[in-house]
């Protein structure tokens, strides 16, 4: 079960309090992946560099008042960007596992990366305990190095890689090996029309929703070259074969409804496309040319007006091993990812 | 034996994953003002596709290139002097705006401007030439991905004899993307087009540039070039193009593509040629035989008497030393893996192409085989004429044995390379089965997988002792201008017309130009002059009409 706190708060303090490194630091240290690093050492780095508050909630603490100072505290506060850090978690790290790990810092161990380096240059992190690859000696970074070549345990309930989870809910649910499950049938429910229900409403698709070609989630889909050498605005990727039974030709203005939402796009025709699977690409701009939509009159949804999260009880275990549970996204399974909806040509006349 | 060298460009397209980085930092550098909203120096284009323009590669439509006469000699297919001189003033092959695209931007301003309202506030597109609201048909990369192929596929001039090869089927697909620069040609026929030559190609490193001093704006060019890769300026009215970043070049690091590229797919490096050649190779009678024919131009660099030769015409040591480490050298000749981009336009072109296998790879390891066995992607190389076919339409007019003889070696390094890989011990045999030795497939690998960046770029700098015959000037002083204390030549930022330009600066003046003009036509110190050949028809500039008499 959770640990439930109660938390006290002096509101007219809380500004003060932000613009400054707190005192838990001194007493907690920082934690990250189950590893404690004690930055005594840096808070008194802090104040020298950043300069420290005078007077209020937060006196004598490190500044965070400016960008720079709260860039500066990252930086020191990180084993990737300060190599004494660095070495002492390995070292602790290595009175747990019982394996040699210190060494893999122990190069940098004087080393320290503040924000006017990160300025003049890229500049290489420091292997650390907070990742699991190691960039020691020039190597390029590589996920899970140190737990194969220096048998750091795995964090899971065996230490190694391991595909079986012996939790009780997922033996009920004959999920304790990865298995295949169908796409869910939106049919029986959610009463959404069959794949392949050709109607005045227009075809019923299956609505897949992979990451964009072209940005991180929207990041540089709007930006306008880019935009210049595509379509200019959202899409959805249909095959020929389903574009001809509704009547829609490349470009054409489309509706997309379900159950969940409306999106408005143009259509692009390709024969690089399954019959009866649309694509819409992952994180379009609804900023940029998405009129409103003739179905609900408002103004036509992104990809993510379509699905909606499906939580299944798999999903909220946690408290076990390495399981745990998240107030997130919910899931790993991205199940939610796999739906259908209705496709109808529109008046191609858009209003904005 | 005439020795030059020429800076060129090879390019992996098994490579390229179409992200158009080149393409965004490359207009980001060179063509991102007015006037030239439409022009991308570098493209990426999906093949099959019709690219950009659409269907350039239509020469029976835009009569781009050379071809031989009845005598067997070259002549520009669009025509000699004579029927330029006809149609100087009405240039029938020019490309619409319609067949590049019509740039556009969107109402950005709605979105921070908009009053509360019911809807939230939305972006609308506009034209970049009329200004007013537009809808998007076309744009620089439309059929991206196969985008709208149904529709327009049929148009890639490059289908055309094998359409019923082809299919638009789902299972049937097949895809590439090809970038495009400017191709920096041996026998360039955009120069040979120009009525005031103004493009010129640089004796040292082969680089061909517009001279913005000499240019009129008959975009002769434009028609001349098979490639469609000079553009033409609506805000200067002088032509444009791809400059192989010369000021980049000169000091010895990489364009601006291939510096940007992600895919680390392109190669830069020196040839050397026999400019004795050049003229016999691009009359080869056969199509066919163009791409071996513009092999045989190039000079082996370790040819001692090769090394005599340019040493005795004046190449720097250095480049010649560039020439014997050059990347792009070794793809064409050694490994023999780089094919031209259309021989058949006989332009010798010098920006080359490794032919993707990963077409061939996808459809054995689709159908459940081994596609990392040297065995399977042979045959399926010698099965599948599609896409070689395809493939040999582009880079070898049509012939479908050096684009085998590619693939096969590619396939062969792949197989070789992971018994290398897993441990286990290399089969000599596959290297054999396409006359390499181990050795040389292990060293191609290096050069093409592994691909250092020190030995994809091998530029050496310009030299400071050529630096005023590659700035193209003659003997003045800088002082030397109009108005300047020399009192001759033109004004210090250039003007329309006249006036022998510094290349090396040729940016900086355009920019320069752009930025101080006060009119379209006419920067603020040209003063009492008016070039009717460069007006535009915007405005009425200073000096287009005697000054009125204060009353």
């Amino acid at each position: 079960m959770p640990r439930i706190t109660v938390v006290e708060r002096d509101y007219p303090a809380i500004a003060a309090k932000m613009g400054a490194l707190g005192p838990l630091v001194d007493e907690l240290g920082v934690t990250t992946k189950g590893l404690t690093y004690r930055v005594e050492r840096e808070v008194e780095y802090l104040k020298g560099k950043n300069g420290a508050i005078r007077g209020g909630p937060a006196d004598g603490r490190p500044s965070l008042v400016r960008d720079i100072h709260a860039c500066e505290t990252i930086l020191a506060l990180s084993g990737t960007t300060n190599g004494h850090l660095a070495t002492q978690g390995f070292r602790t790290l290595e009175q747990r596992t019982g394996t040699r790990l210190a060494d893999l810092a122990a190069e940098h161990e004087g080393k320290r990366i503040a924000f006017a380096d990160t300025q003049a240059a890229p500049v290489p992190v420091i292997t650390s305990p907070e990742w699991s690859g190691s960039e020691t000696g020039g190597r390029r970074y590589s996920p899970f190095t140190i737990n194969v070549e220096r048998r750091k345990p795995w964090h899971t309930l065996t230490g190694r890689q391991h595909f079986f989870l012996d939790h009780d809910w997922m033996a009920d649910l004959g999920e304790q090996l990865p298995v295949f499950r169908p796409p869910l049938d939106m049919t029986a429910l959610f009463a959404e029309p069959g794949i392949g229900d050709l109607g005045p409403a227009g075809i019923t698709v299956r609505y897949l929703t992979p990451h964009s070609k072209w940005s991180i989630h929207s990041e540089y889909q709007d930006n306008l070259f880019m935009l210049s050498l595509s379509r200019g605005g959202q899409t959805i990727w249909m095959s020929e074969k389903d574009a001809v039974k509704i009547g829609v030709a490349d470009n054409d203005w489309i509706e997309a409804v379900n159950r969940n939402g409306v999106v408005v796009a143009r259509a692009i025709v390709s024969h690089r496309m399954p019959e009866g699977t649309v694509y819409m690409h992952h994180a379009q701009d609804r900023l940029i040319e998405v009129p409103r939509a003739e179905t609900s009159g408002r103004r036509g949804g992104i990809h993510n007006s379509l699905t909606r999260l499906l939580i299944k009880p798999s999903h909220l275990i946690g408290g076990y091993a390495q399981l745990s549970f998240a107030f997130n996204y919910l899931g790993p399974t991205g199940n939610q990812r796999d739906e259908v909806t209705v496709i109808r040509r529109r008046s191609q006349e858009v209003v904005y | 034996m005439r020795v030059m060298a020429q800076m060129a460009m090879v390019m992996n397209l098994d490579k390229c994953i179409g992200c158009h980085t080149c393409s965004v930092t490359c207009k980001q550098a060179w063509s991102n003002c007015s006037g030239v909203e439409y022009v991308w120096f570098n493209n990426v284009e999906t093949r099959p596709g019709q690219g950009y323009p659409r269907a350039y590669e239509d020469q029976e439509r835009w009569r781009g290139g050379w071809e031989l006469n009845r005598r067997g000699r070259l002549r520009l297919k669009g025509g000699g002097r004579l029927r330029k001189l006809f149609t100087i003033f009405s240039n029938p092959k020019l490309p619409s705006i319609d067949d590049y695209y019509e740039p556009w931007t969107y109402d950005y301003d709605t979105l921070t401007t908009a009053p509360l309202q019911e809807h939230t506030p939305v972006a609308q597109p506009r034209s970049l030439i009329s200004g007013q609201p537009t809808k998007i048909t076309w744009s620089a990369n439309w059929d991206d991905n196969l985008g709208g192929a149904p529709d327009h596929l049929h148009r890639d001039p490059m289908i055309k004899g094998i359409e019923d090869k082809v299919r638009l089927e789902f299972e049937k697909t097949f895809m590439f993307y090809l970038p495009r620069i400017c191709e920096h040609c041996l026998n360039p026929s955009c120069a040979a087009s120009c009525p005031s030559g103004a493009i010129y190609k640089r004796s040292e490193d082969g680089i061909v540039l517009v001279d913005q001093d000499k240019c009129r704006g008959w975009r002769m060019c434009v028609s001349g070039c098979p490639y469609k890769k000079v553009y033409f300026n609506h805000r200067t009215g002088k032509a444009e193009k791809c400059t192989f970043c010369f000021p980049r070049v000169e000091v010895g690091i990489p364009t601006v593509c291939a510096e940007t590229c992600v895919g680390r797919l392109r190669y830069i490096g020196l040839v050397l040629y026999d400019a004795d050649r050049v003229l016999a190779a691009a009359s080869t009678p056969d199509d066919k035989d163009l791409y071996e024919a513009q092999r045989e131009v190039f000079l082996d660099p370790n040819d001692p008497a090769v090394v005599a030769e340019a040493e005795r015409v004046g190449i720097p040591r250095d480049w010649i030393e560039a020439a014997q480490r050059s990347p792009v050298y070794a793809l064409i000749n050694k490994y023999r893996v780089a094919l031209p981009l259309h021989p058949e336009y006989r332009t010798m072109p010098m920006v080359w192409y490794i032919p993707p296998l990963s077409p061939v790879v996808d459809i054995v390891r689709d159908t459940g085989h081994d596609a990392e066995d040297h065995g399977n992607l042979f045959a399926a190389v010698d099965a599948l004429r599609i896409p070689v076919e395809y493939l040999a339409n582009l880079f070898t007019a049509g012939d479908p044995a050096p684009v085998d003889a590619v693939l096969r070696k590619l396939a062969a390094m792949r197989s070789y390379l992971r018994d290398i890989n897993l441990g286990r011990e290399p089969r000599e045999s596959i290297p054999e089965s396409v006359g390499m030795t181990g050795e040389q497939v292990y060293d191609m690998y290096r050069l093409l997988a592994l691909a250092k960046y020190d030995e994809r770029y091998v530029i050496p700098p310009a030299h400071a002792e050529q630096a005023h015959g590659l700035e193209e000037l003659a003997t003045e002083c800088s002082l030397d201008y109009e108005g300047g204390p020399g009192m001759g030549g033109s004004g210090p930022f250039g003007e329309s017309s006249g006036g022998a330009s510094p290349i090396a600066v040729e940016n900086f003046r355009m920019l320069r130009d752009r930025q101080t003009s006060d009119t379209y036509a006419a920067p603020v110190d040209k003063g009492s002059r008016v070039n009717l050949l460069n007006w535009d028809g915007k405005g009425t500039p200073d000096g287009l009409f005697p000054p009125k008499e204060e009353s």
